[in-house]
């Protein structure tokens, strides 16, 4: 019991303190999201998620720009050009600033967090469309905890987490800012498996994911996802149930990794 | 009247199979198919008691047979073609610009 006690603590150290040792600057990764049809999984979109690098006149941040776009055969039913951005430090992936400017099937939302860590709050900008086509804006300042981050930095945090030091049902928590509101996301590890994807057969962690509060992910173990177990910890698939039925992502390329 | 009832639904399934297998939705399309079919066999068995004909058969296997094609067809043959994404690019462009000015007011104290 004290064993894994101090395993766990082991564990939560090294989580709070993790460095940058994943991502590098001009990685790419390619996903295809599938959506549960009759029972047959239909390719819906495609998903990107790229870093690069971005100078300002004080430093050197880095960018992780995550885009959906649907299939072509999709457009004229409901077309989806989604774009979520996040700059933070290369070093210790600390998000200074997020973008969401979202376009589905005719309804647009742009949101924006400037950060200010000294004083644990940020500055919002939401940003809706008129039918008229004009817009209007709200602006909010949103108090928020030490840890906080949004939604694109807590997917890059996630691969620096230190798994390979984590037993089969250690779990962590994630404050995440979405829709200015504070959200906890439970991560837990289940433990590994070897499943075959598009860039080879992987041994990866599988991790289930959950919402506190919230029931917008459904069931225990039907949000998952697997990363590989390297160095690199690219996120080859990822299953997710929501109210409105399930669907997955798969990787289909993943290029300029740092490893 | 079963009789009836068997054409009225295969019908209206087999229409609804073949609209579904020409659309992207052409998954959903199985269910009407199978619904389609079945009731085509039901009609066929009673015609065949009654020792009648009905034209109807032929038309709803005909239909079933066109939406099962599409639909197989289509199924092995995903097309994963990414729309027009110019105005994405643009607006990627713009945030781009818009972040870097943004970065330029927000303090930044960690050590790089």
């Amino acid at each position: 019991m004290k064993q894994n006690i101090l395993l766990l603590l082991v564990f939560f150290t090294a989580v709070s303190t993790a460095q940058n040792k994943t991502i590098a600057v001009g990685e790419k990764l390619v996903y295809s999201a599938s959506y549960n049809m009759s029972g047959l999984m239909t390719n819906i979109a495609q998903v990107k998620m790229e870093t690069s690098e971005v100078k300002t006149s004080k430093s050197t941040l880095m960018r992780l720009k995550c885009t959906a776009t649907t299939y072509k055969k999709w457009d004229g039913f409901f077309k989806i050009r989604d774009l979520y951005e996040s700059y933070v430090n290369p070093k210790t992936l600390t998000p200074y600033l997020y973008k969401r400017d979202i376009s589905e099937g005719g309804y647009y939302k742009f949101m924006q967090y400037k950060y200010n860590h000294k004083a644990k709050l940020v500055t919002s900008l939401k940003r809706k469309k008129r039918k008229d086509g004009t817009t209007w804006d709200e602006n909010k300042s949103v108090k928020i905890n030490p840890s906080t981050k949004d939604i694109v930095s807590t997917l890059y945090y996630i691969r620096n987490l230190d798994i390979h030091k984590a037993n089969p049902g250690d779990q962590q928590n994630f404050t995440i800012l979405f829709d200015n509101q504070e959200n906890t996301i439970t991560l837990r590890y289940i433990g590994k498996e070897t499943i075959a994807t598009k860039i080879g057969k992987k041994e990866c962690y599988k991790l289930a994911l959950s919402i506190k509060g919230s029931d917008a992910l459904k069931g225990n173990n039907n949000n998952l996802l697997w990363l590989t177990a390297d160095a690199n910890k690219i996120p080859v698939y990822a299953t997710f149930k929501i109210a409105v039925g399930n669907g997955e992502l798969k990787i289909e390329s993943a290029t300029g990794l740092k490893h | 009247m079963i009789k009836k009832l068997f054409i009225i639904l295969g019908f209206v399934t087999a229409i609804l199979a073949v609209v579904l297998a020409v659309t992207p939705l052409s998954t959903l399309a199985i269910a009407p198919i199978i619904v389609a079919f079945v009731s085509g066999v039901l009609v066929l068995l009673v015609s065949r008691k009654e020792k009648t004909k009905t034209k109807t058969i032929q038309y709803i296997f005909l239909m079933v047979i066109i939406a099962l094609f599409l639909t197989i067809y289509k199924s092995f043959n995903p097309t994963s073609e990414i729309g027009d994404t110019k105005q994405l690019e643009q607006r990627d462009e713009e945030n781009l610009e818009n972040s870097i000015k943004t970065l330029e007011g927000i303090e930044i104290e960690e050590d790089f």
